[in-house]
């Protein structure tokens, strides 16, 4: 691989919170101007690791470069600028409740730049029609569907023309319309602006089709990388148990528990 | 089963300390706010939100008090054919104690548990998160102009609720009880002093408005983001600023006007 | 915008009537200006005994409030209290010389103040001038005390 072409690099991460270990030594080369996808069942930490990469959580040990710098070294405010260059979708939109959908994505700009009224005006409506909602630009977000608040955040993250943007669980919950929706806006936003991005998520179906590239996640490591079309064909029964959907297998469909038998005859020594 | 014991107080000691720590820093960090004209927008918001959306119910809740010691104090002073001395008991008991104490009651009731709830929900639906990723320091943004309105506000709102409350004395002393106008006001005045009296108090209300609304700001940015969470953390707020309001009351009462 | 207009009227005038209030807590309450005018002028009076009397206690002529106890200090020569009372201006050079001073305590429990009563001298007293008829605080105890000899020598 080459390193220049990195621009975000994950190194022998770990994380635990509290008892439970989440990363156990994660390693992961995300490159430049290419979709990522980071796949893994529920619960395998996909939303922590893009929190790390965010610089919100700090790892037990390890270290997370985005275009050369060291994440959880920076100070706060460098910190802050960093992520001026990064946009993330959150998994519920997370737009701000107060603020109208035309304010909210015209929020990072009137926080980061001294652009004139009139200037804004025309980039929002802009990121708005990129989306398909410079007729909603009037309504609250509490007026809009779940896929709608997903637009808005996405063209709210890609205001300020990111570099980079983290994508946390795009398709979760969508019916399948909007899914379509997001799955095009996506690879749009991704060729037209030439960004590096990362999506997090466990609906295969939708992230093979724009991915470049793909890490599957599983017990706190990286199960296994690759191409999609490569990842389809792995041998792997763990990695093609989670491909093609299978309920069990490797990953056990059971959360750990005793002997069946013994734990229902066994009634008297209940807990 | 004793080491459990000994080990369960340890742990708890340790993680009080901790949340102390995180608290204190917190502080430090959130006492900054963004300067200039949108700053103080920010602020204003919150000063609306806080301290003018409190002002019915602290005033009401004043001249209920004073209505109360003004009738209470009679039956007693008549006792001693001392009722001129009317004034000077209703305008020093608002003024040491009942004003800045009742006042950030309420205000922890009515503002305080109203900013854990918000700015937990903020915290629960992601909303301080995804701020934080556009690049803007919530701490800054969402909770600095919240603290710096309820500093500010609690003082206003005390001294609302003392001049209602010195109003509603005499409401009930001078119009229905018949203490004599003139002793009423000059009787306070001659023993009510600006420095000691209402000086003191206002210091009073200005140490529970930082202790309330810090209490409350914490406790919203630092809440496990779940609903029950959210209605802990609300719960907490109320609880834990009522005491350290009642607390602390005591010890500066013992500084102020002690005599130590 | 409009809703942000009445909420900055709302917060102004919350501001200031809190200004407001903090002013009558200051005036009327504890008496910053205790009946004085924007003139005053100071007397000193000498008493063998000033009881509870202190600093802010009243001044009042036939009842009327027009000055305020501005400070008490014990005479290092005589041993006596020397009290300084400041009043409205608008008296200086109307209390006759042979004006009286008079420990007064209103009701039986109440504040001590000091009562003024003018004389018949021509002379008046300037700013400064020291109010040598005096009557000292009643003290309670001593009352008690002469009551109770008296009884006893009887």
């Amino acid at each position: 691989m080459m390193n220049d072409s990195q621009f975000v690099e994950v190194e022998n991460l770990y994380f635990s919170r509290g008892d439970k270990e989440i990363f156990r030594g994660v390693d992961m080369h995300i490159p430049r101007g290419k979709i990522t996808a980071i796949m893994g069942p529920s619960g395998s930490g996909k939303t922590t690791l893009l929190k790390l990469i965010g610089g919100q959580l700090y790892p037990d040990t390890g270290r997370v470069q985005i275009d050369g710098l060291d994440v959880h070294r920076l100070k706060r405010r460098e910190l802050f600028r960093l992520r001026r260059r990064m946009g993330m979708l959150f998994q519920s939109g997370a737009l701000f409740s107060d603020l109208s959908v035309f304010e909210n994505v015209a929020f990072p700009m009137r926080v980061h730049t001294d652009l004139p009224e009139a200037m804004i005006r025309d980039v929002v409506l802009m990121k708005l029609e990129a989306v398909g909602l410079r007729g909603a630009r009037n309504l609250m977000p509490a007026e809009l569907s779940g896929g709608m608040l997903r637009r808005v955040a996405l063209a709210r993250a890609i205001a300020l023309d990111p570099e980079l943007i983290l994508y946390d669980e795009p398709f979760v919950g969508q019916d399948p319309i909007s899914m379509g929706v997001l799955v095009e806006l996506i690879k749009k936003v991704n060729q037209a602006l030439g960004l590096t991005a990362v999506i997090v998520s466990h609906d295969i179906k939708e992230t093979m089709s724009i991915a470049d590239y793909v890490y599957v996640l599983s017990d706190g490591k990286v199960m296994a990388h690759g191409t999609p079309a490569n990842l389809n064909v792995d041998r792997d029964a763990r990695v093609s148990q989670f491909m093609h959907g299978e309920p069990d297998g490797p990953v056990p469909f059971h959360y750990p528990a005793p002997d069946y038998y013994s734990d229902i005859l066994n009634e008297g020594a209940r807990p | 089963m004793i080491k459990q014991r000994i080990a369960s107080l340890g742990k708890s000691t340790l993680d009080t300390f901790e949340s102390l720590g995180r608290a204190t820093i917190f502080l430090c960090q959130a006492s900054i706010g963004i300067p200039g004209k949108e700053g103080f927008h920010l602020w204003l918001r919150q000063m609306h939100f806080i301290g003018v959306m409190s002002l019915a119910i602290v005033l009401v809740s004043g001249l209920f008090i004073g209505m109360v010691l003004g009738l209470q104090g009679y039956t007693i002073l008549v006792d001693f054919g001392a009722e001129d001395a009317l004034g000077q008991m209703v305008s020093l008991s608002l003024l040491r104690e009942l004003a800045p104490v009742v006042a950030a009651l309420l205000f922890a009731g009515r503002a305080g548990s109203a900013l854990t709830a918000e700015i937990g929900l903020m915290k629960a639906t992601e909303q301080l998160s995804s701020m934080e990723m556009i690049g803007v320091d919530p701490l800054r943004r969402v909770v600095a102009p919240r603290l710096w309105a309820g500093f500010v506000s609690l003082p206003l709102l005390t001294i609302g609720f003392s001049v209602v409350g010195i109003w509603g004395g005499y409401l009930v002393g001078v119009d229905w009880l018949g203490v004599n106008e003139g002793s009423y006001w000059s009787n306070m005045q001659a023993s009510v002093s600006f420095i000691d009296d209402v000086g003191n108090g206002l210091l009073k209300a200005l140490v529970f408005a930082l202790v309330v609304t810090w209490i409350a700001v914490f406790q919203g940015y630092d809440l496990v983001p779940t609903s029950e969470g959210i209605s802990r953390a609300t719960t907490r707020t109320v609880v834990y600023s009522s005491l350290a309001v009642l607390g602390l009351d005591f010890v500066l009462t013992t500084l102020m006007f002690g005599e130590l | 915008m409009k809703r942000s207009k009445t909420m900055e009227l709302g917060v102004g005038l919350f501001v200031l009537a809190g200004i407001l209030g903090l002013v009558f807590l200051g005036l009327s309450v504890s008496g910053l200006n205790n009946g004085l005018s924007s003139t005053s002028f100071t007397l000193k009076a000498d008493f063998a005994d000033i009881g509870g009397l202190k600093k802010g206690s009243r001044v009042t002529m036939a009842g009327v409030p027009i000055g305020k106890v501005k400070s008490v200090e014990l005479d290092q020569e005589w041993f006596d209290a020397r009290v300084t009372m400041e009043l409205n201006g608008e008296l200086e050079g109307r209390l006759s010389e042979d004006t009286t001073a008079a420990i007064l305590t209103s009701g039986l429990l109440g504040e001590q103040y000091i009562g003024l009563t003018v004389g018949g001298a021509p002379d008046t007293l300037e700013d400064g001038d020291v109010i040598h008829d005096t009557q000292q605080a009643l003290v309670l105890e001593e009352l008690i005390q002469q009551f109770v000899s008296n009884m006893a020598s009887k």
